[in-house]
């Protein structure tokens, strides 16, 4: 056994720890109880304040938009969705990174996950929120989006559940709840290391409540696993299925450009492309402003910018079978839409789309682009701009010109349309701000499995010798 | 002293008389039933049609066992798995067969070029080589893409890509069973990214070719991923059932654990969903799009001949494998998950069947011998061809880096 | 062991997994069952050592996933297909494709509830209060301590246990009295739970008493332009029309939905004893067979020619390229010929609907009192052509010799 413990491997065949720097079970409790415990750098209260400020202007459209009425945006026919849809489909495909990272990493067994996946699920649920926004406010008079759900009423009136719309309100509502629960559930033994670990009375008191009465006890332990893996499993088909149903809202209908089939796994793919970004634009701040280098080490920036350059491919892997049936199905409508997308009226659109998306991923082939904190935050970003611009080629051209050239029109978004798009945001990064001061960012007690200490006998085994 | 020697001491890895045995009696199996089917096919007095249509299921029936293997391969590498590292040696035998999977293909070059069954129906085979019917001018618009010379140097190319891959990363994997330098090893995992896209591109356009062609008017654009799909769970399936099938005879008894078993069985579980995932997303988009172009495929294989065979691809593709492959321990229960599997195979048949016969006639179930014979003629050649590739070679990758870790792990 | 102070049980604190693991065996081994140990994460092998039974939670989730799947369906059918049906863009009130997304999406929601509750019910969760929370080294146990705890309560407990416990490794090992008095929650915090529950539920009670109670005062019109538009609504004046009112009556010879008699005479051509009407089922005038020879010139003369004789160019060229491209023609009938002639008003008004041979029905193009003003048009034409087929008639004797 000796020889065999003794071989020397490359990198590319058994990468370096996950966890850097010498870090124990206690430094690593130390290191992440520590951002919610002390008072954040100074950036912190810069960002919280800009973030707050563009709130209170997504607050303030919201308002007006509610006095005055849809009337303020594009939207107009033939465009009927215009950005309230693509801001609802960008924001869903953010929120997807994070269930992907705790879910499916999790049955495919990728420790890698356990450093990122607390903050990605955060971002998951914030995305969710701003998301679930959008088709709020698109209904017209959102006082009465309860309407959506089957609530019985004094019309005895019952939606319609043959339309995709529904269909995605149960789909986006399940994915909410759902990723709530897994990334609280997740969470609560971290809550309850922050509450043994309270010093103040208030603190310690809310930690407590959330932390419900947490005590370590393996008992209970046993059935957390078992329900973090069942959870797991519901959650993987679910990711499947959030973003396949928001494609069925496009693909049911019998418009050039939105009927086809490869739609549900292809807006899977782009979710997770852009979800994956998401995280990278996050983490790589994030990791620096927090002191977490050691527990969110290159290793897992390389990793998510692999899993960015897959899902990159496949999204592009889709805009080719696309154009290709076009042709080849025939059909004179669906070869025009096309064309027009790549040389009509939309064309810059459709070039900025594939560029962020296709083009510039390639970039990650090397590896010291991998490596390189300021291209890969610059790539995410574009890869996150190209993915909103996916959804506005999808969701405009088609519509902009379809059967009828009588009725042909270009959409030109007005200035509440970019307002409430960048309000969105403040509402996503004032809630993420406030989860970094406040919860434990990375799942403590998970990244601790992940040390050889954590493994009864592990002096014992070869593999582990070398480390 | 290779690794494997080490950490499987005294384990049969490597066996020539059986394997060349079992590739000769395949061969005369295969070639009996061949020989028989295109006796029986000969007799219907169609120009072969009949036979040439269970010809393309029993031949893409092997070549998405083929493919599936190099798709678990370029896989393998390029996520660095260490749990697989002992059963891909039985996927790079599927995979570095595909040359001879492509020689198989070599008969169905008769209804591209023939002039038989030409007039009545459009092709032997394909309807495209003459356009005629309702859909003529349509159809005639693709000859760009669907012309028989066109379409043999495709495929032509489509062989020369995947038998240029499966012999690129098996030879690394061969290389490596003769060195403690993981060079090899690092080589395979360097080029598994471009593998992978070759492989994404040349199926989806074989699927298009070999199977969405048979019916040129109709088209879906999720259709090279639904052939990939269920490509993905015959190699899963057959993983298991040659798996197996070594352990019972004696070979491979400590490289192959429980462990390994349940997850091959994860994996075939997981692509039966996505299987359903995609067989359902293509249907219900048709289904509710409700465009006659589109839903006439669908049709056709709704009509009261074929509507029991659908209904078993429902039943029997998905919603009793999903349930019976369910609960962990169906998947560390051997014999079951050996059902599972061989159901499995069986259901992917069902399914290729139901993707080519329609096309012959959508009025009646054509079901009997010649389909019987003619795929297990084919399945006795390929595994012939395995038998011999397999004969003499070790079973498992003697000297991978990542063997150690791959007998260690433990599913939760 | 009396009861100054009661016992909780014994805390033994180890530094790393190994000694706890080997411990916990020992513990089990010695024939305690009530005991645990508590760890800042799971510790695989653990269950093992101390012989934790696998839990029943995967057969909540599945119980669970089967409630919502069966439970979407249900909802889906009796809502749409049942209490409230309606169609729409021509789907089925239930079709097994477009209800599944809702019921899966249900199956993993429920489950997803059955893994989360399930998993804190089975745990005792959420719990406020717990002995060991009292023992200051156990905050560690949260963090980076591993800890073995067995009951007072266990019937193998005696007074040589703890000491027993700190030979099997221990690195501290402490008794746990049970307190007389559990802690329990801030006062302050009590009553603010109270108040914003009562606040929750205080919606959902006014919309109930909305439901079961009826207003006297018009509703509050928070967004104006919404609720006040620019439009003339039913029973309004309006100065657009000369009679002042915003309501339109209904055109002449509306028919209510549903009031239409399909049996009727005047619908069917027949009489209630089956047999064809043989006089109008409508008045007859001038005006009705000038609508009649409108309407025949129309739908009727391309075929038939505007004399009636079945002698059109449609007929002609047809007749032309007989055999050609295997089209086989039926020539249309001369309408004002014998047979047509012998058959009543009812027969030919129902050949006019539903068709004859070759010719399709024109039920859905012409409107039933337009079918009778044709068939009341014919029997004109026939009359007019009685008189004009004199001999001597250039026109009509190159006709007949044909």
């Amino acid at each position: 056994m000796a020889e065999v413990a003794a071989r020397e491997l490359p990198e590319s065949i058994k990468p370096p720890d996950l966890i850097q720097g010498g870090e124990d079970f206690t430094s690593i409790t130390n290191t992440v109880a520590r951002v919610a415990e002390y008072k954040p750098p100074k950036g912190w209260y810069i960002a919280f304040g800009i973030a707050v400020s563009v709130l209170g202007v997504l607050l303030a459209m919201l308002g007006y938009l509610f006095w005055k009425g849809v009337g303020i945006w594009g939207n107009n026919q033939p465009v009927a969705w215009g950005w309230p849809i693509v801001n609802f489909v960008f924001w869903v495909g953010i929120g997807h990174a994070g269930t992907l990272i705790s879910a499916v990493l999790f049955l495919f067994r990728q420790q890698w996950r356990t450093s990122i996946n607390r903050f990605a699920e955060a971002m998951t649920i914030f995305a969710v929120m701003c998301a679930g926004l959008f088709p709020a406010i698109h209904v017209g008079r959102p006082w009465l989006a309860y309407w959506l759900f089957p609530i019985p009423n004094q019309m005895r009136m019952w939606p319609n559940f043959r339309s995709p719309l529904l269909w995605d309100v149960f789909a986006v509502s399940t994915y909410a709840t759902v990723s709530l629960l897994f990334w609280y559930m997740g969470m609560v033994p971290d809550l309850a290391t922050l509450r043994d670990r309270a010093t103040k009375k208030l603190p310690r008191l809310l930690y407590g409540v959330f932390a419900l009465g947490w005590t370590g006890s393996n008992r209970a332990w046993h059935r957390f696993e078992r329900a973090y893996l069942l959870l797991a499993a519901l959650a993987t088909p679910l990711v499947l299925s959030v973003h396949s149903v928001v494609s069925f809202d496009f693909a049911v209908a019998q418009l050039p450009g939105w009927h086809t089939t490869i739609f549900p796994p292809y807006f899977v793919a782009g979710a997770i492309f852009s979800g994956f970004a998401m995280v990278i634009t996050l983490m790589v701040p994030a990791r620096q402003f927090f002191g977490l280098k050691n527990l969110v080490t290159m290793r897992h920036l390389e990793n998510m910018c692999k899993v960015i350059m897959a899902t990159g491919m496949m999204v592009g892997y889709a805009y080719g079978v696309e154009f290709f049936i076009a042709w080849y199905s025939g059909n004179k409508y669906e070869g025009f839409v096309f064309i027009n997308r790549a040389l009509g009226n939309y064309a810059w659109a459709y070039w900025t789309m594939v560029t962020c998306n296709v083009l510039l991923p390639q970039v990650f082939w090397f590896r010291k682009m991998r490596r390189n904190l300021v291209v890969m935050f610059v790539i995410a970003a574009f890869v996150n701009v190209g993915m909103w611009f996916e959804r506005f080629v999808i969701t405009v051209t088609s519509t902009s010109r379809d059967f009828l050239p009588s009725s042909w029109h270009y959409f030109t978004p007005t200035l509440f349309d970019a307002v409430i798009l960048l309000g969105s945001f403040g509402l996503f990064f004032t809630f993420f701000l406030l989860f970094c001061r406040f919860l434990p960012t990375v799942a403590m007690a998970e990244v601790k499995t992940v040390l050889p200490e954590a493994h009864p006998g592990h002096h014992h085994q070869p593999a582990e010798v070398e480390r | 002293m290779s690794l494997a020697a080490t950490l499987l001491s005294g384990d049969k890895l490597q066996d020539v008389e059986l394997t060349r045995r079992s590739s000769r009696v395949a061969l005369l199996v295969g070639g009996l039933a061949l020989a028989a089917a295109v006796l029986l096919g000969l007799n219907e007095g169609d120009h072969l049609r009949r036979f040439f249509h269970a010809y393309l299921v029993g031949y893409v029936f092997v070549l998405s066992i083929a493919l599936g293997g190099l798709f678990f391969v370029i896989v393998q590498h390029l996520t660095n798995a260490h749990w697989s590292v002992t059963l891909r040696r039985l996927a790079e035998f599927t995979a570095i067969s595909l040359p001879w999977v492509g020689a198989l293909g070599l008969p169905l070059l008769y209804p591209l070029f023939t002039h038989h069954g030409v007039e009545e129906h459009g092709g032997l085979l394909w309807p495209w080589i003459h356009p005629h019917g309702e859909h003529a001018e349509l159809i005639a618009g693709k000859r760009p893409w669907l012309n028989p010379t066109f379409f043999a140097l495709r495929m032509l190319g489509y062989y020369a890509v995947w038998a240029a891959l499966g012999i690129a990363f098996v030879r690394c994997s061969f290389q490596q069973d003769r060195t403690d330098d993981p060079a090899p090893t690092v080589r395979a995992k360097r080029w598994s990214a471009v593998g992978i896209i070759v492989f994404a591109i040349t199926t989806t356009l074989a699927a298009f070719d070999l199977l969405m062609s048979l019916d040129p008017a109709w088209f879906s654009t999720i259709f090279g991923v639904y052939f990939f799909a269920g490509s993905v769970v015959a190699i899963f399936a057959w993983l298991i059932l040659t798996a197996l099938f070594m352990q019972r005879t004696g070979r491979m008894q400590r490289a192959v654990t429980v462990e390994h078993y349940h997850d091959l069985g994860k994996f075939l579980f997981a692509f039966v969903f996505f299987w359903g995932y995609i067989a359902f997303s293509q249907y219900m988009l048709m289904w509710y799009g409700d465009i006659p172009e589109e839903t006439v495929w669908f049709a056709q294989r709704q009509t009261a001949a074929w509507m029991p065979v659908s209904w078993l691809l429902v039943a029997g593709h998905f919603v009793i494998p999903f349930a019976g492959l369910l609960s962990r321990h169906v998947k560390r229960r051997l014999t079951v998950l050996g059902f599972w599997a061989a159901w499995m195979l069986i259901m992917h048949w069902v399914d290729l069947y139901w993707l080519v016969v329609p096309g012959l006639d959508s009025e009646h179930l054509t079901f009997g011998l010649i389909e019987i014979l003619t795929s297990a003629g084919l399945v006795g050649l390929f595994v012939a061809g395995l038998a011999r590739i397999a004969g003499g070679r070790p079973l498992v990758p003697l000297n991978d880096p990542l063997l150690p870790e791959c007998l260690e792990f433990q599913n939760i | 062991m009396s009861a100054e102070p009661r016992l909780y049980g014994v805390l033994a604190e180890f530094e790393d997994v190994d000694s706890l693991v080997a411990a916990a065996r020992k513990v089990r081994e010695a024939g305690y069952t009530r005991f645990d140990a508590h760890t800042p994460f799971p510790v695989h092998g653990l269950d093992d050592a101390m012989g934790v039974q696998p839990t029943i939670l995967p057969w909540i989730v599945l119980l669970c996933g089967l409630i919502g799947l069966g439970g979407g369906f249900l909802l889906q059918w009796w809502t749409n297909a049942v209490d409230y049906p309606f169609v729409i863009s021509g789907k089925p009130l239930f079709g097994l494709p477009g209800a599944v997304p809702v019921a899966y999406e249900l199956t993993i929601l429920l489950a997803s509830f059955g893994a989360f509750f399930g998993m804190l019910a089975l745990n005792g969760l959420p719990k406020w209060y717990h002995p060991l929370f009292r023992v200051a080294r156990f905050s560690r146990a949260t963090s980076d301590r591993f800890y073995l705890v067995i009951q007072g309560s266990d019937p193998f407990f005696s007074p040589a246990t703890p000491e027993w416990l700190a030979s099997l490794g221990a690195s501290a090992v402490e008794t746990v009295p049970e307190p007389d008095e559990p802690d329990t929650p801030p006062r302050w915090f009590k009553g603010l739970t109270w108040i914003v529950t009562s606040l929750a539920l205080l919606p959902p009670a006014m919309i109930a008493k909305a439901r079961f109670s009826e207003m006297q005062h018009p509703r509050v019109h928070l967004v104006k332009n919404m609720d006040f538009q620019k439009k003339f609504k039913a029973q309004q004046a309006s100065p657009l029309f000369a009679d002042g009112r915003a309501m339109r009556p209904d055109p002449a010879g509306t028919v209510a939905r549903g009031d239409l008699d399909p049996t009727s005479t005047l619908a069917t051509g027949r009489n209630p004893d089956g047999s064809y009407a043989t006089a109008y089922p409508l008045a007859v005038d001038q005006a009705l067979i000038e609508r009649g020879r409108e309407r025949f010139a129309i739908y009727c003369a391309t075929c038939h020619g505007l004399d009636g004789r079945g002698d059109s160019m449609v007929a002609r060229r047809a007749l032309l390229r007989q055999g050609q491209q295997g089209t086989n023609w039926v020539p249309p009938a001369d309408l004002t010929g014998e047979a047509v002639a012998a058959q009543p008003p009812g027969r030919i008004f129902e050949t006019i609907s539903r068709g004859r041979n070759t010719m399709p029905g024109y039920s859905q193009q012409i409107r039933p009192r337009d079918r009778w003003a044709i068939a009341l048009y014919l029997e004109a034409l026939r009359q007019a052509q009685a008189g004009l087929d004199a001999p001597g008639d250039k026109d009509n004797q190159e006709e007949a010799g044909r």
